[in-house]
């Protein structure tokens, strides 16, 4: 039987099926538990609303994008494995990498269904699941007294501590942003000039979209649009993506 | 609920949060690394651990000092409910972070708050569901999408989703705080123009970066701390 039937089996599917649903029923336990606990400490119903709703519109377009790291990895790995992976622990930068890397480690010169065996497969799911389940294991082991260690310095939040965090995201967009600089400017060569501007153009565009929401949420009747401002600059700015790559062929 | 029951009802709230975290958490590692060996009865063949323990060496060792990294991180932002559903869901760069920063900043709830523990597990919750529910019609309906998803037209559009979110959340988060940002951005436009080969450790640069921020943040803090003092 070729490999790729095997792989995408019902019975492979059934198997990853039922872990992404035991996962989907712990999000809705904690999603429940959090909302009752929210209205049992007297938060307000409409914000906690607010934050399902902008988290929703907010997470569909990375999500489409994580599908299509599904849909590279099933012409190697069968559909219902990258499915698993992507929908549970894995990061979309992480499984690529990872799976090719593991390909190799068995003996493979690239992930692809022609050199797969049943073996191989085996072998590079066990490794892509031991490789990225750390963060895991910490937090199991960890998370609580963590949290109190760091807790205990900034009691109840203002101080320092919220300060850090919005400087942490920060520097987070800053890594990235000067990655697509540096890209652009010496990704083909130091001072070459001659790498992708494509990113910037988006980071830019989706910037100027988003600037234009912020003005239009300050008048009250438009205060909703809030909401969307992230998941509808992300729209425009990856639409930019889109002209600049047709002008760019 | 008067002040003092409220903080007892959190605090109990908060240790079942623990509670459960941990199980789900083992539980999921259990199933997750118990697949394969799973999956290989049914496709009649098991991992080979030699090789695992080879491959581990060369491509796992830089993912668990990200993981390590990643956890002490995040798990401050995203409290006790939220940081045990990332840590098991994932795609925490591209995703559950933005998004439960973006929640925080609509809601205005501060980091070590109650509320700020509430709004970031509703956030990643919802976040996680999106996801599943999304991948679960893309899976069902592969056959159909696969073209649409896969025309060249559109691949710059999905190539450029994190420079996409990234845009966004930057002017919101620059325009408020730009005398922070400045010098990290700066910093690591030169150092990736410079050094061009760290493009691909981006993620690592993120510590760095985010060193340079709380640092000048931190200085700010103090400033105002002392004039305050003053005054």
């Amino acid at each position: 039987m070729p490999i790729l039937t095997l792989l995408n089996s019902w019975s492979v599917y059934l198997i990853c099926g039922v872990i992404i649903a035991f996962v989907a029923v712990v999000c809705v336990v904690f999603m429940v538990r959090a909302y009752r606990a929210g209205l049992a400490m007297g938060m307000d119903k409409t914000l906690m609303k607010r934050t399902i709703t902008s988290s929703a519109t907010f997470s569909l377009l990375p999500s489409v994008s994580i599908l299509l790291g599904v849909i590279a990895l099933s012409g190697s790995l069968g559909t219902p494995w990258p499915w698993l992976r992507l929908s549970v622990i894995g990061a979309l930068h992480y499984e690529t990498q990872v799976a090719q890397g593991a390909a190799e480690q068995v003996g493979m010169t690239t992930l692809s269904a022609a050199e797969m065996t049943p073996s191989a497969f085996a072998t590079i799911a066990l490794l892509m699941s031991i490789c990225i389940m750390w963060g895991m294991i910490l937090s199991a082991l960890f998370n609580k007294r963590y949290l109190k260690k760091i807790g205990g310095r900034k009691a109840g939040g203002g101080g320092f501590g919220d300060m850090a965090m919005t400087a942490m995201f920060i520097g987070l967009v800053s890594a990235y942003i000067g990655s697509y600089i540096g890209e652009l400017v010496s990704g083909k060569g130091l001072f070459t000039f001659g790498g992708s501007w494509q990113p910037l153009v988006v980071v830019a565009v989706s910037g100027a979209v988003m600037a234009g929401f912020v003005q239009l949420a300050k008048n009250k009747k438009f205060a909703w649009v809030e909401n969307f401002s992230i998941a509808a600059s992300m729209i425009v700015g990856m639409a930019a993506a889109v002209i600049v790559g047709l002008f760019a062929r | 609920m008067d002040e003092q029951k409220s903080k007892g009802y959190f605090e109990n709230y908060n240790n079942r949060t623990h509670v459960i975290g941990r199980i789900v958490s083992i539980m999921v590692l259990v199933m997750l690394v118990g697949a394969p060996f799973v999956i290989g009865g049914v496709i009649g063949a098991m991992p080979d651990l030699a090789a695992v323990g080879k491959g581990f060496l060369s491509v796992g060792l830089v993912w668990t000092v990200s993981s390590v990294v990643e956890f002490l991180i995040y798990t401050p932002m995203l409290g006790a409910g939220g940081s045990y559903l990332a840590f098991i869901t994932g795609n925490l760069i591209n995703m559950k972070i933005p998004c439960a920063v973006n929640a925080r900043d609509i809601v205005g709830a501060k980091t070590g708050t109650p509320e700020n523990e509430i709004i970031s597990t509703l956030s990643i919750a919802t976040s996680s569901l999106v996801t599943i529910l999304v991948l679960a019609l893309g899976v069902v309906l592969l056959v159909p999408l696969q073209p649409i998803l896969q025309s060249p037209a559109l691949q710059p559009a999905f190539e450029n989703v994190v420079p996409a979110l990234f845009g966004a959340m930057a002017y919101r988060y620059y325009r408020k705080n730009m005398k922070i940002a400045t010098a990290p951005l700066v910093a690591m436009s030169v150092l990736f123009i410079l050094v061009p080969s760290l493009t691909g450790s981006t993620s690592f640069m993120i510590i760095p970066s985010g060193a340079i921020a709380i640092g000048i943040a931190y200085f700010f803090y103090k400033k105002r701390a002392k004039a305050g003092k003053n005054t």
